[in-house]
């Protein structure tokens, strides 16, 4: 057989001209299975739902009404879980898992298991699977830019879709309680995100650790609900001052928010947070130790030009470790809001 | 004060759950933004269930249940003077911007968050700036956070910063570029300025001892 360079040539070509409108065809597959899902969920709706679930895409007050708290203290709009049949339930969640990995379907799952068991454990109304509301800004659209809302107690997801890019951010993620046994399975909805932090901390050397850990408390986020836009001035370990493998743990780390998105949106969002990771620092504050399959007590935050990440357990009736509260941002891009080309 | 049996009590009273709520704090986040010539911060202050009596005795003067606009303010001015904000060793000045209260259902519920913008003058200095903020306003009780914006202007840089474990003491520094020091500043001194107005000043003091006549004359 030949190999000569033209042979070769002639083959990469090939192939290029094989897999590239395959790889275009899949990258499109993303947005416009996601159109899909969302006209398919609206189908099920009456006149009135509808009505209720759609918002105009410029609509800023809708687009801030999330929170970490209960929705029945901070209200939220669009339609409630507990609002739709079972049809309807369906078709929103199938929407919802469409913008998502199946981890960060999972966990969004297992964010609202644990308030189904605070739920019971509390007889409190203002706790449920039934108190997650869903809300579409725009319309849904594989052009022209249009948001998904989902979220409730401990739960904010924003994902703006404008043609191929999908934007998670800001997105707030919580547990409470942050760890539970069901069906005779331990669950910790944000277990990785406690683990993989613990063990950067761990990966590093005493310099290191004095850079990182901030010598005061952190009583809960900086920049949580109704922050957007602010940046702070970073602290703690630049990550140029890590060797490549803890550089590789910090961005496993950043992984468990980026990765919630699906795949491809994921992927492009890793590629850019990759490319800052130099420029990105990591801090921690509070105890550096844990309890092997238990959750941290600890606050930390990462920060880089495109990222925001805080993670802060609550002192709030009981072990922090148990209630946690966690936001990803991108200041220069929250709800997508960085101008294209 | 920690009163745990009296969060105990709250709760109970509120009947509702202690997980969702903020409890025995009252948190003070404040965010500080550096300009030049210019300080201007925002602090939110949210009480927790089991401090919000505590909190509103200090607020609802009357006690009438109401807040009122003079109390709103009065409130926020209190806060302000257990405030102290400092540029090169120089207190500033604290200007009250603006004020935003939420119900008192809200805080009730350990979630309403009072807000206060407030701003000061900066006088002019040198290259290296020094920002000393604190807090001490409820310290029994308070959760502090601080921290500043990165400024929008390229001319500031910050290059460093350092709390108190409760963070109610912050020190940041930042260094403006672009900026003359004027000769009240120690900035100016350290320079090639202040050296030369020096060795002018000690040159013009030997010169006027060495024109005195001398103490025995006439």
């Amino acid at each position: 057989m030949s190999t000569s360079p033209e042979r070769i040539a002639r083959n990469v070509c090939a192939l290029i001209f094989v897999f590239l409108p395959v790889y275009a065809a899949a990258a499109q597959t993303a947005t416009s299975r996601i159109v899909v899902a969302a006209n398919s969920f609206l189908s099920t709706l009456d006149q009135n739902q509808r009505q209720s679930v759609l918002f105009r895409y410029d609509d800023e007050k809708q687009r801030v009404r999330w929170s970490n708290l209960p929705t029945t203290i901070v209200r939220r709009a669009g339609l409630s879980m507990g609002e739709l049949n079972g049809a309807q339930r369906s078709a929103a969640l199938a929407l919802v898992s469409s913008t998502l990995s199946p981890r960060g379907f999972e966990k969004v799952q297992q964010i609202m298991e644990g308030d189904q068991l605070l739920k019971s454990g509390e007889g409190n109304n203002m706790f449920g699977k039934n108190l997650y509301y869903i809300s579409i800004l725009g319309t849904p659209s594989e052009k022209d830019p249009w948001m998904l809302q989902f979220g409730g107690h401990h739960l904010a997801l924003n994902i703006t879709i404008a043609g191929e890019r999908g934007v998670l951010t800001p997105s707030l993620t919580g547990a409470q309680p942050a760890l539970y046994t069901i069906n005779g399975k331990t669950v910790r909805p944000l277990g990785q995100e406690s683990d993989k932090a613990v063990a950067l901390l761990n990966a590093l050397d005493d310099t290191q650790r004095k850079q990182a850990i901030l010598s005061y408390r952190l009583a809960d986020l900086v920049l949580g609900p109704g922050q957007d836009g602010k940046t702070i001035q970073p602290e703690g370990l630049q990550a140029s001052a890590m060797n490549e493998r803890q550089r590789g743990m910090l961005l496993d780390l950043i992984s468990e928010w980026a990765n919630i998105a699906q795949e491809s949106a994921a992927a492009a969002r890793m590629a850019e947070l990759k490319a800052d990771i130099n420029e990105t620092w990591f801090a921690w504050s509070g105890p550096a130790t844990v309890t092997p399959g238990k959750n941290i007590a600890a606050y930390y935050r990462i920060q880089g030009p495109h990222l925001v990440i805080e993670y802060a357990p609550q002192r709030l009736g009981g072990d922090p470790a148990m209630h946690v509260h966690s936001m990803y941002r991108d200041p220069t891009n929250d709800y997508g809001r960085k101008p294209t080309k | 004060m920690k009163a745990g049996p009296v969060i105990a009590a709250i709760l109970l009273l509120a009947g509702t759950p202690a997980g969702a709520h903020r409890l025995d704090e009252y948190l003070q986040a404040t965010l500080i933004s550096v300009e030049k010539g210019r300080v201007s911060a925002q602090i939110r202050l949210i009480p927790g269930v089991a401090v919000f009596p505590m909190v509103l005795a200090n607020i609802d003067a009357d006690g009438d249940g109401i807040i009122s606009e003079t109390e709103q303010r009065d409130y926020a001015e209190r806060v302000l003077r257990d405030l102290s904000l400092m540029v090169d060793g120089n207190l500033l000045q604290l200007r009250l911007a603006s004020i935003e209260f939420p119900t008192i259902e809200q805080m009730k519920e350990g979630l309403g968050e009072i807000r206060i913008e407030f701003d000061a003058n900066v006088p002019r200095g040198g290259a290296n700036r020094r920002l000393i903020f604190e807090n001490h306003h409820r310290r029994r009780i308070a959760a502090y956070l601080v921290n500043c914006l990165v400024p929008h202007d390229p001319d500031i840089r910050i290059s460093g910063q350092r709390r108190d474990d409760l963070q109610s003491f912050y020190q940041l520094d930042y260094v403006q570029r672009g900026v003359h020091a004027g000769p009240l500043s120690l900035a100016w001194w350290s320079g090639p300025h202040g050296l030369l107005a020096a060795a002018t000043l000690l040159l013009c003091g030997r010169l006027a001892l060495m024109r005195r006549p001398p103490a025995n004359a006439g």
